[in-house]
């Protein structure tokens, strides 16, 4: 089956723009699972639903994440969320969600619609600065933030890693323009975009 | 031969030799120069021709404000025009021409006519050109070849221009005393600081100062703060960055030279940046700008700013003449003469305006030995292509006339100072109205209108002590604003200074003559305003400043009039009988000096300028050779011509393809909302103008969208996925205004009803398998559903497993063909729709585009929103009652307003088809439609041709039209009269061509 899976970026791995050593990697993941999450964040049955299901509550502070295990909660807004988590157990959560969860409430599934990210390097700061106009120094978005915002003339989820380097969540039909994008900001540190098996 | 280069000194390297050409003549100069320094050094005095009268000009100035120099660099697509030989590096190769002088700098035909006839007043060119009013054409072919400023390349730019967004606690804008000072006290109080300046060395006035700081030369004082300022993380140095403008919210932009002092091209770098600074803090710490004195004759080469003369003379090794007289109206200016002195050239007089001028530096020069002229002032400067010699007289008490006979002095330098003018450009941008300061005898700037503050000479401290001072303050304060609350202590730096004399204010110089008779005293030297052009614009009626700079145009050269606004706004004052600060100022606008396009544009040029929207199978389609349409920013194949195949063939064999055995299409693009919660299908009931509270399970319904009025907005299908959980499709270019719709409502109007929406459009990937064989098809890949036509019907939705992956499939047609719209989640897209192809194949499976599409649907009536509809259409105008209940409990969206007398005219513009007399005649889309084409004009209009295509399948050109009163008037001939002179006589019939009551989809 995974042949007949092509992730957003897949025509792009491999690609490298400047001379030289890359100093800025852009690693696509392999498929992960998406889930649109709204809910209710005053309902502490909600709440509590998610964390019962997920292993952490939704946050509730804006722009910010938090992760259990091998599964990651994004911020989106007030009263929505994205999980990320292996595309092995995205049917399981999806469904123990519905399960656990009662009244108003939403889950979509969107693993098709967006890829994740991994964007590291020397020149990364600057590679977000010819990007985004939002603030990524460390001052205003240590680890664990996250942001959605414009990027380029498309949109992204920032967020930032422990390890320093950004996670970006970027929408498939805009895949192929980013990574134009990205790899033209890069050129002059020497960028590569990498995916799947080839870290 | 650099024949007026000193023996030593100045910041140059003097080893390292650097050869440039000058209007195609070869000159040397050092590294280290720029080129108006060069040019001196050479001894080069006209480098350009003004712009009215095409008289000489030589560099006057040594920054931003130089009016005369302005060059245009290299040639070919890098070309820059416009730019500043005194802000121009010098690097080998280096080749600049003068932008004006026709035919050349040396000749120039307008100095010819200038001599001739009498100056040319302001309105010149209106007054005489303009009759016989058809000679204008004439007249101007020749005015414009002698006259503009700079050429902007024909060629695209290959070089490489980015943008950077940047967010600081405090951007500090200048590097001179007070910048560096503000600068290190807001990084030692912790804060993120950008310092910006526009030249290529960080230090100001310091670069070209012979004074000391804290006992030490000036420039070790500026090593220290640079050293200090760069080993700070927080801290960005940018130097060659122009801040051009400041705009809302502490917003500003920096143009940063990064490769233009190498050379003129730079492959594989960026030459150019623009930062986008979001601030928190600002301190402006400009500097100043010298003041020119209006005398007569003021423009002749050799005439120059007493500052600029000092610095070339300092910074550059350059000694711009021999004997120098300097005339002033301050103290400061005598640091010149001084300067000129001690590089032991001579300094034939200084003329003071002042009747008793007695400060520190006057006495400093006196005891050189130098001889002061005081309640003097150089009435004239004689000389033709360089100043030969100053005329100079007394003045009388009040300084108001001469009050006696003019002298001369031979001279070839003629240095000048009239006080300085605060750079308070940046401060104006934010909309602070500058202030008048006797004392000070100029604009300061106004009360702040954002965070920001000015220090240093930019606010009027123009002794080196209070821009240190005000620039630490300054920078304390700015970190602090920003929140940055550690402890911070005022710096000391001590500075040796006297203190100087006030200065006299003195705009226009009296003369012998009347301004009107004296030779020509120019305010504005770049655009050519003299002071009799401002007085005679008073005596015409002009009063407000700003209508003056537009009459006369001063202030209006791309030097923004830096050096002669306050003289032409005094004069101008003096003129109208009033203040100064009644008359104001104009206001300063950005850019601060001309900026490039090249970095406005950054990198969203050529593939980047705009996102192209993919689908998953975009490759699939690249290698059939697809060509593709722009549906916003998707881009979706348009139709497969197959070699040799018109487009025309190419779409007569795609839709002959449908409707006889089957095509596919990709609809990935169309927008489709995840919807959820427990009032999800009553909320679907208020948006849609048909119900869908009763829509079950596994059924679709197709749903029209309207605005408050009534008009149409969007259309789609609609499935019920389960106990409230809906899908809905929209158009591809409605998408995102469907979604922001939806909210709209919930949010502000219905927050009661709980539904969720989620934007589910590029998870899916949709593959439209349409025609008689699409069953056939799908049975080769799909094992898992019944799918006949009745376990399966029309307007129902199924999961199921299609070519292994998990899929949904609708039977819903746009075609009005048996359809099965296959979606998978995107990732699989491409590998799903390869195998519908493959399963397809024995039935000559035919991939389609838009174009297909919409011949197939124009065949069966069906609507496009946005194309046979234009915003003014409702349901009823389409002929769409069908899908309008009026039967909902709670109304819908624009139902109030389908009841209005003007809905119900029956004169609207309704929905017909047309049917044209000659059966290959294919209708312009948007051709007019009348019912008497030999009817005298204006000819009443009976409506337009929406959508017009030539239908293979039927055999003659089918058309969608709007007419008034249409639904009654079928079998009426109607006539489209085209562009071309042809008149298309159509018949009116109904929108639905082929299979009318609907049965090739049911089947």
């Amino acid at each position: 089956m995974s042949s007949s899976i092509e992730t957003p970026l897949h025509y792009f791995h491999g690609q490298q723009t400047g001379s030289g050593d890359a100093q800025v990697t852009i690693f696509e993941s392999p498929l992960c699972g998406h889930l649109n999450l709204r809910g209710n964040p005053q309902d502490e049955q909600f709440l509590e639903g998610v964390e019962s299901v997920v292993g952490v509550k939704p946050p509730t502070t804006a722009g910010s994440c938090a992760s259990s295990g091998d599964i990651s909660i994004y911020w989106l807004g007030p009263d929505e969320w994205l999980l990320l988590l292996p595309e092995s157990r995205r049917a399981e959560v999806e469904s123990e969600l519905r399960n656990k969860l009662s009244g108003h409430f939403s889950v979509v599934d969107v693993s098709g619609g967006q890829t994740l990210l991994n964007v590291r390097g020397d020149g990364v700061a600057d590679m977000l600065k010819k990007s985004a106009s939002y603030d990524f120094h460390s001052n205003n978005f240590p680890a664990g933030r996250c942001v959605q915002t414009h990027f380029a003339k498309a949109t992204a989820l920032v967020s930032k890693k422990d390890d320093g380097s950004f996670d970006l969540v970027i929408r498939r039909s805009f895949a192929d323009y980013l990574a134009s994008w990205l790899l033209d900001a890069g050129e002059e540190f020497g960028c590569r975009v990498v995916g799947g098996g080839e870290v | 031969m650099q024949t007026n280069r000193v023996a030593s000194g100045g910041r140059i390297n003097r080893g390292n030799a650097v050869n440039f050409t000058f209007n195609g003549k070869a000159y040397q100069g050092f590294a280290g120069d720029t080129l108006a320094a060069a040019l001196l050094a050479n001894g080069v005095d006209i480098v350009g021709r003004s712009f009215k009268y095409g008289r000489p000009r030589g560099i006057v100035g040594h920054g931003a404000e130089e009016p005369n120099a302005i060059v245009q660099l290299g040639s070919g697509a890098q070309t820059v025009p416009n730019l500043r030989a005194t802000q121009v590096e010098l690097y080998e190769g280096l080749e600049a021409h003068s932008v004006g002088g026709w035919p050349s700098v040396d000749f120039d035909v307008r100095e010819v006519l200038g001599f001739m006839g009498k100056m040319m007043p302001p309105g010149f060119y209106y007054k005489t050109f303009m009759r016989p009013q058809n000679l204008w054409h004439f007249y101007e072919r020749w005015i414009r070849k002698a006259a503009g400023l700079g050429k902007a390349p024909l060629e695209s730019d290959p070089d490489c221009y980015d943008k950077l967004n940047q967010n600081c606690d405090v951007l500090v804008v200048g590097a001179g005393p007070a910048g560096l000072a503000a600068a290190s006290a807001a990084a030692r109080a912790g804060a993120r600081v950008i310092i910006a300046d526009e030249q290529q060395e960080f230090g100001g006035s310091l670069l070209a100062s012979q004074q000391q700081i804290d006992g030490q030369p000036a420039m070790s004082w500026v090593d220290e703060r640079l050293a200090e300022l760069g080993n700070n993380d927080n801290v960005m140095l940018l130097p060659r960055s122009t801040v051009f403008g400041y705009y809302d919210h502490n917003f500003l932009g920096i143009l940063e030279r990064r490769t233009d002092h190498l050379g003129i091209s730079s492959p594989g770098q960026v030459r150019q940046r623009m930062h986008r600074v979001r601030a928190k803090q600002v301190v402006l710490a400009t500097g100043a700008i010298e003041r020119p004195l209006v005398f007569a004759n003021n423009d002749l080469p050799g005439v120059m700013m007493a500052s600029s003369v000092s610095t070339y003379l300092n910074r550059y090794g350059v000694a711009a003449g021999n004997n120098l007289v300097l005339f002033t109206t301050n103290d400061n200016a005598y640091q010149t003469a001084i300067d000129w002195h001690k590089a032991g050239r001579k300094v034939v007089k200084i003329v003071d305006s002042r009747p008793e001028p007695t400060g520190a530096l006057v006495n400093t020069a006196r005891e050189f030995g130098i001889d002061v002229m005081a309640g003097h002032v150089v009435v004239e400067a004689k000389g033709r292509r360089r100043v030969k010699g100053a005329m100079v007289a007394p003045l009388n008490d009040n300084a108001s006339a001469v009050a006696g006979a003019a002298i001369r002095l031979d001279c070839d330098l003629l240095a000048c100072s009239g006080g300085w003018s605060p750079a308070i450009h940046l401060s104006s941008h934010t909309g602070a109205k500058p202030q008048w300061n006797d004392e000070l005898v100029g604009f300061v700037p106004g009360e702040s209108k954002q965070q920001e503050r000015s220090a240093g000479s930019a606010k009027g401290a123009y002794s080196l002590a209070g821009c240190l001072q005000q620039g630490d303050e300054a920078g304390r304060e700015a970190a602090r604003k920003a929140g940055l609350d550690g402890e911070s202590t005022a710096a000391s730096y001590q500075v040796d200074e006297q203190p100087q004399q006030p200065q006299q204010a003195m705009f226009l110089v009296p003369h012998a003559k009347s301004t009107s008779r004296a030779p020509v005293q120019f305010v504005d030297f770049q655009l050519d305003v003299t002071a009799a052009a401002i007085e005679l614009a008073a005596r015409e009626g002009y009063e407000s400043v700003e209508h003056v700079k537009r009459y006369t145009a001063m202030g209006f050269g791309t030097d923004q009039g830096k050096l002669g606004n306050i003289n032409g706004m005094a004069i101008l004052a003096r003129a109208l009988g009033r203040g100064i600060p009644e008359t104001g100022t104009t206001i300063f606008r950005p850019s601060y000096t001309p900026t490039t396009f090249g970095a406005i544009a950054g990198r969203d040029v050529a593939d980047l300028f705009d996102p192209e929207r993919y689908t998953a199978m975009q490759r699939w389609h690249q290698q059939q050779g697809a060509e593709f349409e722009n549906v916003g920013q998707w881009k979706r194949p348009w139709y497969y011509p197959k070699p040799g195949e018109t487009m025309h063939d190419a779409v007569n064999r795609e839709c002959l393809a449908v409707r006889n055995s089957v095509g596919m299409l990709d609809a990935s693009t169309l927008g489709k909302i995840d919807i959820q919660g427990p009032d999800a299908g009553e909320f679907l009931n208020r948006m849609y103008t048909n119900a869908y509270a009763k829509l079950a399970p596994g059924k679709c319904r197709y749903g029209l969208m309207l605005k408050e009025d009534g008009m149409i907005f969007d259309d789609g299908v609609t499935a019920c996925l389960g106990p409230n959980h809906y899908l809905m499709f929209t158009t591809t270019g409605g998408a995102a205004a469907v979604l922001a719709w939806l909210e709209l409502w919930q949010q502000t109007e219905w927050p009661e009803l709980q539904v969720y929406f989620t934007s589910v459009t590029d998870h899916w990937a949709t593959a439209t398998v349409t025609g008689p064989n699409a069953r056939k098809v799908i049975e080769k890949v799909c094992d898992d559903i019944d799918l006949s036509n009745e376990a399966f019907p029309f307007m129902d939705w199924r999961d199921a497993t299609v070519a292994g992956v998990s899929a949904r499939i609708f039977r819903i047609s746009f075609t009005g063909e048996l359809s099965l719209e296959v979606n998978v989640p995107a990732h699989h897209g491409r590998y799903v729709w390869e195998k519908l192809v493959e399963a397809g194949e024995e039935f000559g499976i035919t991939p389609y585009g838009t174009e297909t599409m919409h011949v197939l649907r124009a065949e069966k009536g069906f609507i496009i929103v946005g194309q046979d509809t234009d915003g003014s259409m409702t349901p009823a105008d389409m002929g769409m009652n069908w899908v309008v209940s009026q039967k909902k409990e709670f109304s819908f969206i624009g139902k109030r307003s389908l009841s209005r007398s003007d809905m119900l005219r029956e004169d609207r513009k309704q929905l017909v088809g047309l049917k044209t007399r000659d059966p290959q005649d294919v209708l312009p889309e948007g051709a007019q439609i009348v019912n008497q084409p030999e009817h005298a004009p204006p000819v009443p209009m009976q409506g337009h041709v929406t959508s017009s295509y030539y239908s293979a399948n039927l055999g003659h050109s089918i058309a969608l039209a709007v007419v008034k009163g249409g639904h009654k008037r079928m079998g009426e001939t109607v006539y489209c009269p085209l562009a071309d002179g042809r008149v298309i006589e159509a018949e009116i019939v109904s929108s639905i061509f082929y299979d009318p009551k609907g049965e090739r989809q049911n089947v």
